[in-house]
């Protein structure tokens, strides 16, 4: 950022951003940016925005877009936690909205895997790029977010899986922000063709901030014809982060498309995801954790829409919520007219652990068609008061009792995501800050 | 699956209370709203200047809130607004005997079996034609016992002190729009108060017949029921079927204090041309309970959530709630459950059925505030769906501030099961029988809670629906 050139979030940042774009890329900017100028600000009057007063919590006019990152690599933060993964087929750095680093197995690149920086493989034209970029998964029509991300992301993540090529070890991507009063706005791009198989761990970390820093992400995913995707969200920011995302998939005949978004760092995250289910046997498990403490404010407003018949999506979202944070789950499964055979299912749990702890949880279903199994479930509650007594006859102490309690709860979550490593680092992440409550 | 021809034989088609009756008002306002209408209409009760100001406070809030825009659709109600007559008085004094009734409104009653059913199974009676209540009466022996059951017109007369302490504060003008236009324009309703103590042994009835077209019903009703009483009030509604629509905005605001019970029912069967915007509403003291029943079969639209605040501690609330949508019809109905105080329980059960065009929505909302310790509400919504073109949705809000708080909800959608069918059938039933068993078993938790009669009464009302379903 050049200090002392404020431009703040405006038309001249959004050509700064695709000052070296292909022509079409430049006119999918700007017309998102007329989408966002006409837009207003979504406020608590409307129903997905209840609980999160964005225009309250998001000083918009002190924003200052970020424009990229350190050449030195990653920080030690961030490195370390790279370290803690196991082995990768693929590894992309991204510092302050622009990436630093690309790495691909090469067995995986002779299959003709593809894994850029998006900015890149827009500006060579890479197949694929221009035909599915805000196109038919989050375009910039969607709401005010995705139009602001479509005119301003400066990066993010390309990567592509041949037909029939299956990718057994996790491609990563793993974010850094460093700069407070920054927003950055990333974009990932996933296609796997038919057949194919590929999982993908997006990992966003920070410093703690002392003014609200954006980090805005949109997520495309297109799983072909029989292929398995799993996407994994992994939010770690630094208090003062303001974690903004979209996420759409899309599912075709007869493949998986399985998600896990992760909230354990940041002042705020807000994540939208739609799982798309277009053709029979398509099938979504959609994972969720949460554990806020302090001022931790998390919402998420999932959607499940069954489009095609005989598809399959199963939800479960868990949280626990400690010192004055709050947590918002909204859901809806919307079984689409004509989608019979319909198997949908939507679960979200929800632990309090003090006093000023707050949980809102809305499940809803909008079902348009009759030959369907749909079933929803939502708990609000405290501690398993068996489970304590049971561990502290063992011989725990109260503390480390509750703190099995939370690990054990959260953990039903992770124990449904066959990715090990990521469980791990989970587990641990959670544990570190179980250890401050 | 059922065959076509038994899917249109499931209608509620022949809807048995559509009839009218030719009677003339004594007297009504112009078609529309404004502050003249409101003034004549407090004129013609000849109300104290307090209860005008209060209406023409309301009709400001009403004008200044937007329609909602969520749950039916409201689009074309403002258009029919602008037609609707307000208020239609039927007769000039309310009776105390059906013998007093004009000879065509009480035939009307009578072919809803109103006074059979209050000679065989009621403490009391009230019945509401068009805007006034034009029959009110109640048993000797409560009477003696000091329980009033009056229309709520009688109840601002002769017990001003008590309505003034209670009127408009469980469900205030400002509430929502139609609770502000109820309060602007509201006309008949009862006033009932339960001295504490005095325990009710059979119910209390009010019954709600729109029969002018184009008309606007607004009954307010407001309930106080003392220290450790007890009692059941029901309400009936139909309508003719006209072919263009009327609308139907009632309050009811109920006090139960500690350690009363009190249930209210509700079978609403309105005319499928009525809108029933409905807002109804019990504070709960400590150690009280308290049941609504909800049954709503009629009408276009229905958007009702009947609430208990819980505010006393130990407070207990309860609804029951089942819904059906035929053909062309929304039921936005579900319920509220609001924890203040601590200890305080509450469930929550639904049961929805959507047939044909129809739509059942459950709408509801579970708030546990910071403090309302040991808290624990239990929400459950089951659907059924009998048709391809059927639609359910569920839409429950659940907002937790207090740790020590359990809540949970749970809901299920389901169509009538094949294996359901060919079991029943394979044991010699056709198929008709064997749907209307299904459907029976299915709101079977719901009936039984009705007073025997009124149970029987739903399930004939839903074998109606079935009956002529084969061919």
């Amino acid at each position: 950022m050049r200090r002392g050139t404020r431009r703040g979030i405006c038309r001249e940042a959004v050509l700064e951003a695709g000052a070296a774009d292909p022509a079409w890329l430049r006119a999918r900017r700007e017309e998102a940016w007329e989408i966002y100028g006409a837009m207003p600000l979504p406020s608590t009057r409307s129903e997905e925005w209840r609980y999160t007063d964005v225009g309250r919590m998001l000083p918009f006019d002190e924003l200052e877009p970020a424009e990229g990152g350190a050449a030195s690599g990653p920080p030690g933060e961030l490195r370390r936690a790279m370290e803690q993964d196991r082995e990768s087929a693929g590894r992309i750095v991204d510092v302050d909205g622009r990436v630093v680093s690309v790495e691909l197995d090469g067995a995986a690149a002779a299959q003709g895997v593809v894994l850029s920086s998006l900015r890149e493989a827009a500006r060579a034209g890479v197949h694929g790029v221009e035909s599915l970029l805000a196109t038919d998964a989050v375009p910039a029509s969607d709401g005010k977010f995705p139009a602001l991300n479509a005119a301003l992301w400066t990066d993010g993540v390309f990567l592509y899986v041949p037909r029939g090529v299956r990718v057994d070890r996790t491609v990563r991507l793993s974010r850094w922000v460093s700069r407070p009063g920054t927003a950055t706005f990333t974009r990932i791009l996933v296609v796997a063709e038919e057949a194919s198989r590929i999982s993908f761990v997006d990992e966003i970390l920070s410093p703690g901030f002392d003014s609200v820093t954006l980090a805005n992400t949109a997520v495309e995913i297109f799983s072909r014809r029989g292929a398995q995707v799993q996407y994994v969200s992994l939010q770690r920011m630094g208090r003062g982060g303001f974690y903004l995302a979209n996420q759409r998939t899309l599912a075709e005949r007869d493949s998986t498309l399985d998600t896990l978004n992760v909230a354990l760092g940041g002042s705020a995250g807000r994540v939208d995801l739609n799982a798309r289910l277009l053709g029979p046997g398509a099938n979504s498990d959609m994972l969720g954790l949460y554990f806020g403490d302090a001022d931790q404010h998390f919402d998420f407003n999932t959607s499940q829409d069954h489009v095609a018949p005989n598809a399959r999506s199963d939800l479960l979202y868990k949280g626990a919520l400690d010192g004055a944070a709050r947590g918002v789950f909204r859901g809806v499964i919307r079984v689409h007219e004509g989608a019979q055979g319909t198997d949908a299912y939507q679960t979200n749990r929800n632990l309090i652990l003090s006093d000023r702890a707050v949980a809102t949880s809305l499940p809803n279903l909008e079902i348009e068609a009759d030959d369907v199994r749909c079933s929803h479930g939502a708990t609000v509650g405290q501690l398993d008061a068996e489970a304590l007594f049971y561990l502290m006859s063992r011989g725990l102490e109260r503390e480390r009792a509750e703190r099995l309690v939370v690990l054990g709860f959260l953990g039903e979550v992770l124990s449904r995501l066959p990715l090990g490593g990521v469980a791990d680092k989970v587990s641990r992440a959670i544990e570190a800050k179980l250890r401050h409550v | 699956m059922p065959s076509n021809e038994i899917i249109q034989g499931l209608g509620l088609d022949d809807y048995k209370f559509g009839f009218v009756t030719d009677s003339e008002p004594v007297f009504k306002t112009r078609p529309g709203l404004d502050a003249d209408v409101v003034r004549q209409i407090s004129a013609r009760k000849d109300e104290p200047e307090w209860m005008l100001k209060r209406r023409l406070k309301a009709l400001r809030i009403y004008d200044a809130k937007p329609m909602p825009q969520w749950g039916g659709d409201l689009s074309e109600l403002e258009e029919t607004l602008s037609r609707t007559y307000f208020y239609s008085k039927p007769q000039e004094q309310m009776e105390r005997s059906w013998d007093d009734v004009p000879e065509s409104i009480k035939l009307t009653f009578e072919r809803l079996g109103i006074p059979e059913a209050e000679r065989k199974i009621l403490a009391g009676v009230g019945a509401q034609y068009d805007s006034e209540m034009v029959y009110h009466s109640l048993k000797e022996e409560w009477e003696s016992k000091g329980v009033i059951f009056d229309s709520i017109e009688d109840g601002l007369k002769n017990h001003p002190e008590l309505f003034r302490k209670h009127f408009g504060t469980v469900i205030p003008a400002a509430d929502n729009k139609f609770a502000a236009l109820n309060s602007a324009v509201w006309s008949g309703g009862s006033f009932v108060y339960i001295p504490p103590g005095v325990r009710l042994e059979t119910p209390l009835q009010a019954y709600f017949r729109v029969n002018q077209e184009r008309l606007g019903q607004f009954e307010r009703t407001l309930i106080i029921a003392g220290e450790g009483s007890r009692a059941h009030y029901i309400e009936g509604c139909t309508a003719p079927v006209y072919s263009t629509d009327s609308f139907h905005s009632g309050v009811i605001e109920i006090v139960v204090n500690r350690d009363a019970h009190f249930r209210y029912t509700t079978i609403q069967n309105w005319s499928n041309n009525m809108y029933n915007l409905v807002t109804q509403r019990a504070l709960v003291q400590q150690g009280a309970h308290m049941e609504w029943l909800d049954g709503n079969l009629g009408s276009k639209l229905t958007m009702k959530y009947p609430s208990c605040f819980l505010v006393g501690e130990g407070a207990h609330g309860e609804i029951l709630s089942i819904a059906y949508a035929g053909d062309d019809q929304h039921q936005d109905t579900g319920g509220k459950v609001i924890h203040v105080a601590p200890n305080t329980t509450s469930s929550i059960v639904s049961k929805s059925i959507s047939k044909g065009t129809g739509r059942a929505s459950y709408r509801g909302l579970c708030k546990v505030y910071d403090g309302a310790r040991n808290a624990r509400s239990n929400v459950e919504c089951d659907a059924l769906l009998i048709n391809e073109t059927s639609r359910t949705d569920t839409f429950p809000y659940i907002e937790i501030d207090e740790r020590s708080a359990t809540v949970g909800h749970e809901a299920t959608v389901s169509k009538v099961g094949d294996e359901q069918l060919f079991y029943l059938m394979s044991r010699g039933m056709d198929e008709a029988e064997a749907m209307a068993l299904i459907v029976r078993g299915f709101i079977e938790p719901i009936a039984k809670e009705l007073p025997l009669e009124y149970a029987v009464e739903l399930n004939r009302l839903i074998e109606l629906e079935m009956e002529g379903s084969v061919g």
